[in-house]
């Protein structure tokens, strides 16, 4: 039995594979390991053990870990305030993100950001930007940088549907186009901007793709509760941008399973519409898809107990973290650690 | 040793920086090929080619983050506002992203660049295209904030602006771009944060930044020859870091201090000066502080108004020795 | 052993939440993920589930209730218990790494950002009359006659005193005092130099931290210790024989040049141990003699500022010993990692000048300290040299070490016995013995 399930993946591995299983692997590793982190963070949200605010990223988890699984080590990669999936798919650590929500001393920036701005030079996570749209310009300046110097990184853009309403959008796409700069636009459709549905809003049906053509771009509209459809996506857009060919607008179609944020039970939802997504729950899908391309059981659900244990580790780290000291409140404002502005 | 309009100044400054370091660039709006609308950047395209001097479509928040985006990952960019009017246009990324980023990341990023813009009134162009809005950015942790008020000093700050790793926000005077100076030759570099004392004096001390400095420097020697008064004249120059220490040191010795600032009135840079005054040298001081400024009010287009409404030399010499004289 | 349920956080600002209807009662067990029991507040009701298993052991907060959020609403026995937050450890603010162009101010406190004025010198509006707040202080520090004034400026109808009111009040009965200035700025007030005008062809440059360091330390220095500098010739051959033999070795293992300053700062620990006044402290009016050889070595930092950097118990080190430990300090200068430990407690001082060609250097002395020894360049150069056979012309490695003292410690005659042996020392010692 064994001898004909490794036999089948091989078979598979030589057939139809175009992404292969290690590929594979790690991007269901990654989903599982972004849901639990997600799920813990909920529940310390509601422990008060999180303050302020909290962004999830339940049910969006296949975009993050495809696109985290195609980009390079060197990318720099530019998400929002809804982007604790994105920093972890780029390697971060646990504790250092589940820290940085609880504010304390172990979390990536000591506490000084919070949930809102997840960075990790060290990854490529070049920021978590919480002024709608605001980023969009920025993933162009690291990508003219790229342009300038002949380096071969992309820049990789995430943002929400909402975004394509903001007037920096509409900057950022016409500027990356004109000047042809190796960036990749992802737009995350979860079919809501804040607590409205976004037809109510956008005067197109979809968002992003249905205004590439404005901006001379393909138009790319996909389902992103698929991590390989993302993966392949993701594949070609990066390509292309290394390859000196310009700017990629990408629309994934997917569904968050909470509120906008914690402080929405996310009651404003037709009925039955969470069921229907839940059914196409992206790590539902990959689950399958390993099965399908013949990974062992007992495999897969090492990957998920060793999540589970990853998630106890980095809690036991963050709850034994202390704050940052007081010091820190003047420090960094300027690049020489000071905060001096007279003498 | 050579005699530069402020305008040649502001080229002359960029190209230097840009001969020094590769990575310094330059984007704005009609700058590579038409040299700038003030003509403050012609030759550089010449020079550097167009994969360093570019010009940008009319989007100015895209222009402000392609230049954060490119000096957070290595770059050191110039980026133009043409009219300083326009900052409101992309203030989100001079009020929430430039300045906050090293503080948030806790200093895993730095943003080393510099916006240079067009700032201030006396040429006509009306309420959207004069103001001077040099206190916008005073207000906001974590910039650096400079207004140069002579070819000399349009040089050495831009250099220094450049080779700060923090961002800088780089006002220029329109009214300026013609005046004249005497620019030594070589490399020139200042230090931001020192004010200059222009003129030595006993009596009392007068502040001015950008195009008020000249008119500081009138009404001195006028106050001097027609009513016995010897002010000491101080070009603050850089808002941020502010050299209080001068000031202070200034204010200490005459016991008397006059601000002459172009912004409207309220929230002006001088009202911070003045707080700071009235905290740290409350004893030394011999009379009320006061500000000479423009009135509360958009600027008028119509020339003979906006030359009332602007500080002059007259302002300047009536009112300060209306007030020194105890009236 | 049991864990808190606590009332969570419903949203950015909300600040308490109702308990709708608990779903569990008091000895329930209840598995992870269960749900407890359901809260509103003004913007959402939602349902809030077990984190953990356990049992119900207290209910606090019953159905129809309000608590704040983070209030504990019930007991959850067997699960675990909450840890408290660590404190947070100390650290050194980094704030202070910040370059301001302070002028020998003390540094801001964050939440006033400014040095207030001290002082209370009396009320603006005194017998009707309104007086400056420079007026009010030259007239309390000085001890003016403030009722002589104010009647004085009454009598002659006028309703203000300023400054030079109190000044023409005391001129008329023969007594001038001239005012310091005040503020914190001027803390080192009667040295604030006269403002300096600047030329359009002028360039100001601010004083870094160093320089503004070493300039006030200098300035201090000079100012308060009366200086005297002796020198004389030592004839450096024996120890540059050694020098040469060693100098190959030392850098293949070590990295590190070996030059003459090792040989010059263990001669210089050998003779302070027999000349205990100079490896000593004076405040003016005591001398301490230290028991611990400390050596600060002046390093020049790229013509920027200096720095003094101490050897630590010196004269326990070999000539090698020192040479590496100097190296290292260096080192730890030039990259900016000098600690307070590697500037604390220096004794004495050497600075070498050699590179430039100078002769002879006369130093300012590191207070407290009371002598500092220089050294400048040793070059071959024509010496007589006495034989057995006669006196002959030689070309010898010679160079000028000289000594800056505080002559309220000790004398000429002191200094100078030290600098002869100091050089027999250094022209007689076996120093391919320090090289084990």
């Amino acid at each position: 039995m064994a001898a004909s399930r490794a036999g089948a993946r091989q078979r598979n591995a030589l057939s139809n594979d175009d992404i292969g299983i290690d590929k594979r692997l790690e991007m269901f590793r990654l989903q599982v390991e972004i849901r639990d982190c997600e799920k813990r963070a909920y529940d310390l949200f509601l422990q008060n053990l999180i303050k302020g605010t909290s962004h999830l990223s339940l049910g969006q988890e296949a975009i993050a870990a495809a696109f985290g699984a195609a980009m390079q080590p060197g990318d720099k990669s530019f998400c929002t305030y809804r982007g604790h999936a994105h920093t972890l798919a780029r390697g971060v650590g646990m504790e250092k993100m589940l820290g940085e929500l609880m504010l304390r001393d172990i979390g990536l920036m000591r506490g000084k950001g919070g949930s809102m701005h997840l960075t990790s030079v060290e990854h490529g996570v070049m920021g978590s930007y919480a002024i709608i749209g605001g980023h969009l310009p920025i993933a162009c300046g690291s990508a003219w940088r790229a342009q300038y110097l002949g380096d071969p990184d992309v820049a990789v853009c995430f943002f929400g549907d909402g975004t394509t309403n903001i007037g920096a959008f509409h900057e950022a796409l016409n500027f990356a186009v004109v000047w042809k700069l190796p960036v990749v636009f992802v737009c995350e459709n979860n079919l809501y901007m804040e607590y409205t549905p976004i037809g109510d809003v956008t005067a197109v049906p979809h968002p992003a793709g249905d205004r590439a053509s404005a901006y001379g771009l393909e138009r790319i509209v996909i389902d992103g509760n698929d991590a390989d459809i993302v993966y392949r996506s993701a594949r070609t857009a990066l390509e292309r941008a290394r390859g000196g060919k310009g700017p990629s607008l990408i629309e994934c179609l997917t569904y968050r399973h909470s509120g906008h944020s914690r402080a929405d039970p996310a009651k404003y939802r037709p009925d039955g519409e969470l069921d229907r997504w839940l059914e196409r729950d992206p790590l539902k899908i990959y689950r399958q898809r390993l099965i399908d391309f013949g990974i062992p059981a007992n495999e897969i659900s090492r990957i998920e107990e060793r999540s589970r244990e990853k998630v106890e580790e980095a809690t036991a780290a963050c709850k034994a973290s202390p704050p940052a000291p007081e010091t820190l409140l003047t420090a960094d404002v300027y690049d020489d650690g000071g905060w001096a502005w007279r003498n | 040793m050579a005699e530069l309009t402020y305008r040649d100044a502001v080229a002359r400054a960029i190209a230097q920086e840009m001969r020094r370091d590769e990575r310094v660039v330059f984007l704005g709006e009609d700058v590579a090929k038409a040299g700038g609308v003030f003509k403050a950047t012609v030759g550089l395209l010449e020079e550097f080619g167009p994969r360093r001097v570019r010009d940008t479509p009319i989007s100015e928040q895209a222009i402000l983050g392609a230049a954060m985006g490119a000096a957070m990952t290595g770059l050191r960019p110039i980026a133009e506002i043409m009219f300083s009017d326009f900052m409101a246009v992309c203030f989100d990324y001079v009020a929430n992203e430039f300045p906050k980023t090293r503080y948030m990341t806790n200093g895993q990023l730095s943003v080393p660049l510099v916006v240079r813009t067009g700032n201030g009134g006396g040429v006509r162009f009306g309420a959207q295209h004069s103001q001077s809005i040099e206190n916008w950015s005073m207000m906001i942790p974590g910039l650096k904030v400079v207004a140069p008020s002579s070819p000399v000093d349009v040089v050495g700050l831009m250099a220094a602006a450049v080779r700060d790793n923090n961002p800088v926000i780089f006002h220029e005077h329109k009214a300026l771009y013609s005046i004249k100076g005497e620019v030594p030759d070589g490399e020139i570099v200042d230090t931001l944060g020192t004010a200059k004392v222009l003129r030595s004096g006993r009596d009392c001390t007068i502040i001015a930044l950008a195009m008020m400095v000249p008119r500081a420097m009138e009404a001195a020697k006028r106050l001097s020859a027609e009513h016995g008064i010897d002010a000491e004249v101080i070009d603050v120059r850089c808002l941020v870091p502010l050299d209080t220490q001068t000031i202070l040191g200034s204010v200490v010795k005459t016991g008397r201090l006059f601000t002459v600032e172009e912004n409207p009135r309220l929230c002006g840079w001088g009202a911070e000066i003045v707080s700071i005054v009235a905290d740290e040298a409350f004893w030394d001081l011999d009379g009320p502080c006061v500000r000479i400024t423009t009135p509360h009010i958009p600027l008028p287009a119509a020339d003979h108004l906006e030359d009332i409404a602007l500080p002059t030399a007259d302002r300047i010499v009536e009112r300060v020795s209306r007030v020194m004289n105890g009236d | 052993m049991g864990a808190n349920v606590v009332m969570p956080q419903l949203g950015e600002t909300v600040a308490e939440g109702r308990i709708v209807s608990w779903f569990k009662k008091v000895g329930d067990t209840v598995t992870a993920g269960e749900r407890l029991f359901e809260v509103e507040t003004d913007k959402v009701t939602i349902d809030v589930e077990a984190i953990e298993a356990g049992t119900i052991t207290e209910i606090r907060v019953g159905d129809g209730a309000t608590a704040p959020v983070g209030a504990v609403v019930a007991i959850l026995g067997g699960a675990s218990a909450n840890e408290p937050i660590p404190t947070p450890k100390a650290e050194k603010p980094t704030g202070d790494k910040a370059r301001d162009v302070a002028k020998a101010a003390p540094s801001l406190i964050a939440f006033e950002e400014v040095r207030t004025s001290r002082g209370l010198f009396g009320k603006a509006l005194q017998d009707g009359i309104r007086v400056t707040p420079l007026a009010r202080r030259l007239i309390a520090e000085q001890g003016v006659d403030l009722k002589g004034l104010l009647a004085d400026r009454s009598n002659k109808g006028l309703d203000r005193i300023a400054i030079k009111d109190v000044q023409a009040y005391l001129s008329e009965r023969g007594t001038f005092r001239s005012m310091a200035p005040h503020a914190a700025t001027a803390a080192s007030a009667s040295l604030l130099p006269p403002s300096l005008p600047v030329g359009p062809r002028d360039q100001v440059v601010a004083f870094s931290n160093i320089r503004q360091r070493t300039a006030d330390r200098l300035a201090e220095s000079w100012r308060t210790i009366p200086h005297v500098f002796q020198a004389l010739e030592v004839d450096f051959t024996a120890v540059d024989t050694v020098r040469k033999l060693q100098k190959d070795a030392f850098k293949a293992e070590h990295g590190l040049a070996l030059t003459f300053l090792p040989f010059i700062t263990k001669a210089a620990c050998i003779v302070l141990r027999e000349y205990p006044e100079i490896n000593a402290r004076t405040d003016g009016a005591r001398l301490i003699r230290c028991g611990d050889i400390n050596i600060g070595i002046a390093v020049d930092l790229s013509h920027k500022g200096l720095v003094v950097p101490v050897l630590h118990n010196a004269d326990e080190l070999t000539v090698p010993g020192i040479a590496k430990r100097l190296g290292r300090l260096v080192e730890k200068a030039r990259t900016g990692k000098l600690g307070a430990d590697d500037m604390a407690g220096g004794t004495y001082s050497i600075t070498n000048n050699g590179a430039f060609g100078t002769q002879f250097t006369a130093p300012i002395i590191n207070a407290p300290q009371v002598a500092i020894l220089s050294s400048d360049a040793i070059r071959l150069r024509p010496a007589v040299v006495s034989t057995s056979a006669g006196d002959f012309i030689a070309p010898r490695m010679l160079g000028m070490v000289g000594q800056s003292f505080d002559h309220r410690a000790f004398d000429g005659a002191y200094s100078a016995a030290f600098l002869s042996r100091l050089k027999s020392v250094l022209e007689t010692r076996k120093w391919d013995q320090e090289f084990g």
